[in-house]
């Protein structure tokens, strides 16, 4: 479903994003952790076409990232860091019109927001101005709009910030339920989070990927070391000589 | 539930629709909208009254007259927002990365200002229609003043919206679009023109400037009913240049 391979991100003279090469297959939950700045926004606006790729390919749901950047964007829900929204709608309208952009009209319209409303539990707040939001509300609405065409690939930036812990263990089964059949990528600079819903790990630091492994496999090799993953995974930026 | 297959895309008008839809309503959401158009509807009239119970005269040539006087003030407190504003809440994020072509918001978005610009200029319908009533103007040349304010009005806000997508914030996009849409009137100014042609009368940059650059003498020709070719090429194409400029600079920005 994804496919990144040898991509490099450059702002001027600094490399934001260093070859880093990854695959997400459909029904894989991959955790992407790394610090504030270490590179995790900036490849995923790349996955979601905002920022184009230095060099390197990006694929998504087969389709190339520059060249077919409509079809990818057709492909994927986003929710960006900052869940930026509307603030002057009505969160009826501004899923009508996000629907709309996605192609979504009629009963297929009505069918979906019915979905996303209710397992995004936007009940209550659905008549309402988003400025009138709570952030836990403003987070599902983005996650609503993200989800609305029923994308094979869901990519979530820093889904939970701004979210209390009632909220973020809601969440984590939310996405653990859209698994099937979908490539989900999140970011996180928390590793808790990130291991509790997903199988997978990447790990980012300065602009290079550190680490591709299954959450157990890294587990089990920090514990043969006699250490947990919260030290193993800081060993690992620290041999990378970041700071973690 | 398991992922569809990649979701639809809207066509290119659905889409360009939906943006001005959302744009108006925020224009109408917003207080500016109603400052903006009460001010322009308000002084347009004002300044038309005064000049008509001074001379007498069933026509309308002292209100067109004022109108490229007017509009590079109005027109891009109208476009200042559009994108800047975009920028500034971050919600250009997550536009433009919905399945739609930068060109499709541009023209969503300058549908909706077009809007709002006609909404006011039809505030200013009460003058044809009590000069009907008190005489016999001529309605062709009546309509064909106000297609060149039309014709106007939209350069200069494709033109303000180009800016806003250029410029850090609101204030910027509203002084550098207010100064450069000024420059096309001003240049058309007759003593810009005398002063610019005295400086350098072997060049007559004065009169050059004017007859290239200068939006004046293809407003004034269809104040006087004209309404040549040369004039809509200049003003549509100008506004189509804007435009597209605009979508090139939401594209180079994202990179």
């Amino acid at each position: 479903m994804i496919r990144v391979e040898n991509v490099t991100k450059r702002f001027g003279n600094v490399v934001a994003v260093d070859s880093v090469s990854f695959a997400i297959g459909a029904g894989e939950i991959v955790g992407f952790l790394g610090k504030n700045g270490a590179g995790k926004s900036t490849l995923l606006k790349m996955l979601c076409t905002w920022l184009p790729p230095t060099r390197g390919t990006i694929t998504v749901a087969g389709r190339d990232a520059v060249r077919e950047p409509l079809a990818v964007r057709s492909a994927v829900g986003y929710l960006p860091e900052h869940n930026a929204l509307y603030e002057g709608m009505k969160v009826d309208r501004f899923l009508r019109f996000a629907g709309r952009l996605r192609g979504l009209d009629g009963a297929r319209y009505a069918a979906r927001r019915d979905w996303v409303v209710e397992h995004c539990g936007l009940e209550a707040v659905f008549s309402r101005w988003i400025h009138e939001c709570s952030k836990g509300y403003r987070q599902r609405i983005g996650l609503a709009a993200a989800l609305l065409h029923d994308p094979p690939v869901l990519i979530l930036d820093e889904p939970t910030h701004g979210l209390d812990a009632l909220q973020v263990a809601a969440f984590r089964d939310f996405i653990r339920g859209l698994r099937s059949g979908r490539a989900i990528l999140f970011s996180s600079h928390v590793l808790a989070e990130v291991t509790s819903i997903s199988q997978r790990l990447l790990i980012i630091n300065d602009g290079v990927l550190l680490a591709d492994a299954p959450v157990a496999d890294l587990r089990a090799q920090a514990a043969a070391r006699g250490r947990d993953l919260d030290e193993a995974v800081l060993d690992l930026v620290r041999t990378a000589g970041g700071r973690p | 539930m398991s992922a569809a297959t990649p979701g639809a895309r809207c066509g290119f008008l659905a889409g360009a629709r939906a943006i001005a839809g959302r744009e108006l309503a925020a224009y109408l959401d917003s207080r500016i909208a109603y400052v903006y158009t009460i001010a322009f509807v308000l002084l347009a009239n004002l300044v038309f009254m005064n000049g008509f119970f001074l001379t007498g005269t069933v026509d309308m040539t002292a209100f067109f007259e004022l109108m490229p006087w007017l509009l590079p003030v109005f027109l891009p407190a109208v476009a200042m927002r559009l994108w800047a504003e975009e920028r500034r809440t971050r919600t250009i994020e997550l536009l433009l990365t919905m399945p739609i072509r930068p060109l499709q918001a541009v023209l969503g978005k300058y549908a909706a200002a077009l809007a709002l610009f006609l909404l006011s200029l039809a505030g200013t319908l009460p003058i044809p229609v009590m000069l009907v009533f008190l005489g016999d103007p001529d309605v062709g040349l009546i309509a064909s003043g106000y297609l060149g304010v039309l014709l106007c009005g939209a350069m200069f806000l494709a033109l303000g919206m180009f800016v806003s997508a250029l410029a850090s914030d609101q204030i910027v996009a509203f002084v550098v679009a207010a100064l450069v849409s000024s420059l096309f009137v001003l240049t058309g100014w007759d003593a810009f023109v005398a002063v610019a042609d005295g400086r350098w009368p072997w060049l007559a940059l004065g009169t050059r400037i004017y007859e290239w650059f200068s939006l004046m003498p293809h407003f004034e020709a269809c104040v006087r009913g004209v309404i040549g070719l040369s004039s809509l090429v200049y003003l549509g194409g100008l506004s189509l240049l804007f435009l597209w400029a605009n979508a090139l600079a939401l594209e180079r920005k994202r990179a």
